[in-house]
């Protein structure tokens, strides 16, 4: 078996749909992985391993059984990586483990889903998302999901820091600025201003409706290979010199700080073993399910000291024409998030960027990129440091 | 229902919070458990707290899904003064008026479903 470098050879990734059209998440996976071992010049019989994350209707029960059955794949290694939003991000960190322990020559990541509109408006359907603490010692008192658990956290870093809403709104301007460029991208026809953001309703202050994300229906995959194999290797392949996690608390009464995120320890992991810092970063893909993510993001991996992120992000601009591009196809906020965990498509862009191949959305250098999942509640956070050979 | 639930419901019930407190590492723990998380062991005894606290966040809810609620209400942080964090509503405060920082005192009311129910309102 070889032991080599891991490295991505391949990406895809569906157009975000508001509407399945009947479709369901096997048939959404299985076509993301019938483009991916296109893209990296592979056929089926070359995937010998399988990372997928969570089903969003379907049973969790043995689920890389299912989509391995419909597929009909036989991997030697297979699993289901559920961290919430870091699922995506923290599948390519275990692919490349399993590549580099010479278990696998090829481990295919898949990711994907149909919204259910349905999924956080009933009673009974947020109980089956919550845990059981939660569900005790939270749903009493009327939370709305994530929704209110973020919308805590930008408070917080209102009151402490002077954040303001203008500021946190520039992010979702910059952001839809990208979209414009992004044929997929679900919002990709008008241009926001800071005054859109902040005219448009309130839900949970101090959160505006073009501040959350816009669940969907959609899928992304990647393939993860060894790169000393015998391969054609149809696109330039990206490595991935690091990566790390962090984790500490599930729902956000219980994490150790509100405005200071796990994402500080899994970035300076990242870096440590890429042997990189923040100012070698040419590009970043910040899981941004709201726009406090990003900036608390911004923050935490060291763009920024703690506390000026509303501030830098003013000063900054976060486009693909930018100093600091950010979520070049949109981010969630304007592309949209595939079912649960979006953040395939964070990995799939810097991908791109690295590859040179984004189009009129390239941005000028694009030697390192950083790529962050985050879970939960500013929960569990997966960075990747990806590169090019 | 575990005896730790019931515990805290009855004390609730009785009109009280009654909070554990491990006596290994002589810290409180919120919310009940079976075992302390920070040290692993079961010597959990039952203490009353004071009911000071301040609000460490808090969220206006604008738009509800859950029929039971009545938007705009407060969904909010509160540091009890045992050290620790617990989510409550605020009652009782214009929404104008809630801020981060802001003294807040436990309530314990009744709502449709008859169960207890500790929230706070402003000192």
């Amino acid at each position: 078996m070889t032991r080599g470098e891991a490295v991505i050879s391949g990406i895809s990734e569906l157009v975000p749909a508001l509407d399945a059209g009947g479709r369901g998440t096997l048939d959404l996976l299985a076509e993301a992985a019938a483009l991916v071992i296109q893209d990296a010049g592979l056929t089926k019989s070359d995937i010998d391993g399988l990372l997928v994350t969570p089903p969003s209707e379907d049973s969790y029960f043995l689920w890389p059984s299912q989509v391995a059955e419909y597929l009909q794949l036989d991997p030697v290694f297979m699993n289901m990586v559920e961290l919430g939003g870091a699922s995506a991000a923290a599948s390519v960190a275990r692919a490349k483990l399993i590549v580099e322990a010479g278990l696998c020559r090829h481990c295919l990541c898949l990711s994907g889903g149909v919204w259910d509109s349905q999924v956080f408006n009933t009673r009974a359907n947020k109980m089956a998302v919550m845990s059981q603490a939660e569900i005790d010692y939270e749903l009493p008192y009327g939370p709305m999901g994530f929704n209110s658990g973020y919308a805590l956290i930008a408070r917080r870093h209102m009151a402490e820091y002077g954040t303001t809403p203008q500021q946190l709104a520039k992010i979702a301007v910059d952001q839809r600025t990208n979209a414009l460029a992004n044929p997929l991208a679900l919002f990709n026809q008008q241009a926001l201003t800071v005054d859109d953001v902040l005219a448009s309703r309130v839900i949970v202050d101090p959160l505006h409706l073009l501040e959350i994300v816009r669940p969907c229906s959609g899928a992304a995959a990647v393939v993860v290979s060894c790169a000393d194999l015998d391969c054609a290797w149809p696109h330039p392949p990206i490595p991935i010199p690091g990566f790390g996690e962090a984790y500490t608390h599930n729902s956000i009464p219980y994490a150790p700080h509100l405005t200071h995120s796990p994402i500080r320890m899994a970035a300076q992991r990242a870096y440590q073993m890429a042997g990189c810092n923040p100012g070698d970063i040419d590009l970043v893909s910040l899981y941004d399910c709201y726009t406090i993510t990003v900036l608390i993001s911004l923050e935490d991996a060291g763009f920024c000291p703690k506390g000026e992120g509303g501030r830098f992000v003013a000063d900054t601009d976060l486009t693909y024409k930018g100093d600091l591009p950010c979520n070049t196809h949109g981010g969630q906020l304007s592309c949209g998030q595939a079912s649960f965990a979006g953040g395939m498509s964070h990995v799939v862009e810097a991908v791109r960027q690295l590859r040179g191949e984004a189009g009129s959305r390239q941005v000028r250098k694009n030697r390192l990129a950083l790529v962050n999942g985050n879970g939960g509640v500013m929960s569990t956070q997966s960075c990747l440091v990806l590169g090019r050979k | 229902m575990s005896g730790y639930k019931q515990i805290f419901k009855d004390k609730l019930q009785s009109g009280q919070m009654w909070l554990q407190y491990c006596l290994d590492c002589q810290r409180f723990v919120y919310y009940p458990r079976e075992r302390c998380p920070y040290c692993w062991q079961d010597r959990l005894d039952w203490q009353p707290v004071s009911g000071l606290g301040t609000v460490h966040s808090y969220t206006i809810v604008r738009v509800s899904a859950l029929p039971e609620f009545h938007p705009p209400y407060i969904y909010a942080l509160v540091d009890l003064t045992e050290g620790v964090r617990m989510a409550a509503n605020i009652e009782e405060c214009s929404l104008d008026r809630i801020q981060v920082g802001m003294p807040v005192h436990l309530k314990i009311i009744n709502r449709e479903d008859n169960a207890a129910l500790p929230i706070f309102i402003p000192v």
